[in-house]
């Protein structure tokens, strides 16, 4: 394929888009206006379940089947990272040398560290009733845990980071994602259907059916998927060397 | 439209994002985007949508200038390296 | 509008304003400290946004950014840190200032609320900000000293 008929293809596929965007845009509602087809039934969806905050509603039940999607690309793209940066036979492990931190940063660190992973089980916890949820809470988890690293050094978050476990625990919420989702045909109901159990009081912690226990099991996922993912880049940037200078 | 927080919040969005692209040195972008990221989701609040400015924040202010500037430390050392050895 | 989002609009526009032009331009010393500074100047907006369009819930993305923020700045801190040392950043005042705005402006949140929990969640947010962006811009003047593999 010569130059020209490929910027001829990719001419003619930009203009085609360019056209499908104008005409969406053009038929869209006002901005700000007072008409909202899909968030009007979107939220009686969530209120006939009992869940306060509509967008858990529309990730976890209404649109369940989009999440799995999304957390297997989070899943995959963590598993080629692995692979990617695992370390290759001319590369050697050297030790990291600790820097210098100043004591106050080092007590901030130590002091913020379980401030910050409570915020994260809270954010996950409360993702059905407020804004927030498996994906924002995992991640501020995650992040607590590299505090370590960056108010002490990287041997003592090696310590308490047990990679293979983390990998472990990705792997069992990618599955328990599914088996909550298999377990709604139990009944006749389809895969993912918010069926299986009672919606509870509204505006409490145990409402809204299945959808706390698949926020909990994203939270998981994307917590251990991150630690996984930084180790990697963490390993490469501090440990791994290659041999020979080369 | 009429309200002056969203013109206020869309161009300071427009004016980070412009910087983060003008910008050239990689650890320069990195303090810029961390930046992006807290007036995306300043935005994102004043458009009601909480959810996503926690998304937004959860990963901006903290997790990508920390891939970014580790990524940019390992292309660094082995440039280094190379240099030693020459 | 009311007067808790004319106060955020003019927070906005002055205040973050202000960082966006600090950390697109000049010296690594100075982008750094528009960082940091970019945090206790948007969080108190976040929370004057939370008050002026009653919503209580509002104040979660305050609380995860008081928290974040500063982690961020110490990522910078950390893998800046020879950079840093060489030119390093001293901008004491504005720091102060800033932190400053974040405690006024929690304080006067608290007591516009009254006593409940949400007066709680309210100054672990103003505790995390205003201590946080202190302890950053300490480790970007120096706390965190570098080393070519740490």
């Amino acid at each position: 394929m010569t130059r020209r008929v490929r910027l001829w293809i990719l001419a003619v596929g930009g203009a085609g888009l360019a056209a499908l965007l104008v005409a969406a845009c053009l038929e869209l509602p006002g901005f700000g206006g007072t008409s909202h087809p899909y968030g009007d039934r979107a939220v009686r969806a969530s209120l006939a379940r009992r869940t306060a905050n509509t967008i858990a509603s529309i990730n976890f039940d209404q649109r369940a089947f989009d999440t799995l999607g999304e957390m297997s690309i989070l899943f995959a793209s963590v598993l080629g990272t692995v692979v990617l940066l695992r370390q290759t036979r001319d590369e050697r492990r050297a030790k990291p040398e600790p820097a210098y931190v100043a004591l106050p940063v080092r007590r901030y660190a130590l002091i913020v560290l379980p401030v910050a992973l409570l915020t994260g089980l809270y954010v996950i916890a409360h993702g059905q009733l407020s804004p927030g949820g498996g994906f924002q809470g995992g991640v501020v988890a995650a992040t607590a845990l590299h505090l370590l690293y960056l108010g002490a050094d990287y041997r003592a978050l090696e310590r308490i980071r047990p990679v293979g476990l983390y990998e472990v625990g990705d792997a069992l919420a990618a599955s328990a994602y599914l088996v909550t989702g298999l377990a709604g045909l139990i009944g006749g109901a389809a895969f993912l259907a918010n069926t299986l159990l009672p919606y509870g009081t509204f505006n409490t912690l145990s409402s809204g059916g299945t959808v706390p226990l698949l926020n909990a099991a994203i939270g998981m996922e994307v917590a251990c998927a991150v630690v996984v993912l930084l180790a990697r880049f963490l390993d490469q940037a501090v440990e791994i060397e290659q041999e020979g200078g080369t | 439209m009429d309200d002056p927080l969203i013109v206020v919040t869309l161009l300071l969005v427009a004016a980070c994002a412009t910087a983060a692209v003008a910008v050239r040195d990689p650890e320069r972008q990195a303090l810029v985007l961390a930046v992006l990221g807290t007036t995306l989701a300043v935005l994102f609040t004043v458009l009601q949508a909480p959810d996503v400015a926690l998304s937004q924040l959860a990963v901006g202010s903290a997790l990508t200038p920390l891939l970014l500037l580790l990524s940019v430390r390992k292309v660094r050392r082995r440039g280094r390296k190379k240099d030693k050895a020459r | 509008m009311n007067g808790w989002t004319v106060a955020a609009t003019a927070a906005l526009a002055g205040g973050v304003g202000a960082t966006v032009w600090g950390v697109a331009t000049g010296p690594l010393r100075r982008r750094v400290v528009a960082q940091n500074l970019s945090t206790s100047l948007a969080c108190p907006s976040l929370l004057l946004l939370a008050q002026g369009y009653d919503r209580p819930s509002y104040v979660d993305p305050a609380l995860v950014l008081a928290l974040l923020g500063p982690v961020g700045t110490l990522v910078f801190a950390r893998l800046l840190a020879e950079d840093l040392e060489k030119d390093p950043p001293k901008a004491p005042w504005l720091t102060y200032a800033a932190s400053g705005f974040g405690a006024v402006v929690v304080l006067v949140l608290c007591v516009v609320g009254g006593p409940d929990r949400a007066m709680g969640k309210l100054l672990v947010t103003g505790a995390l900000l205003v201590g946080g962006n202190l302890i950053a811009s300490r480790a970007l003047a120096g706390g965190i000293a570098g080393s070519r593999h740490g």
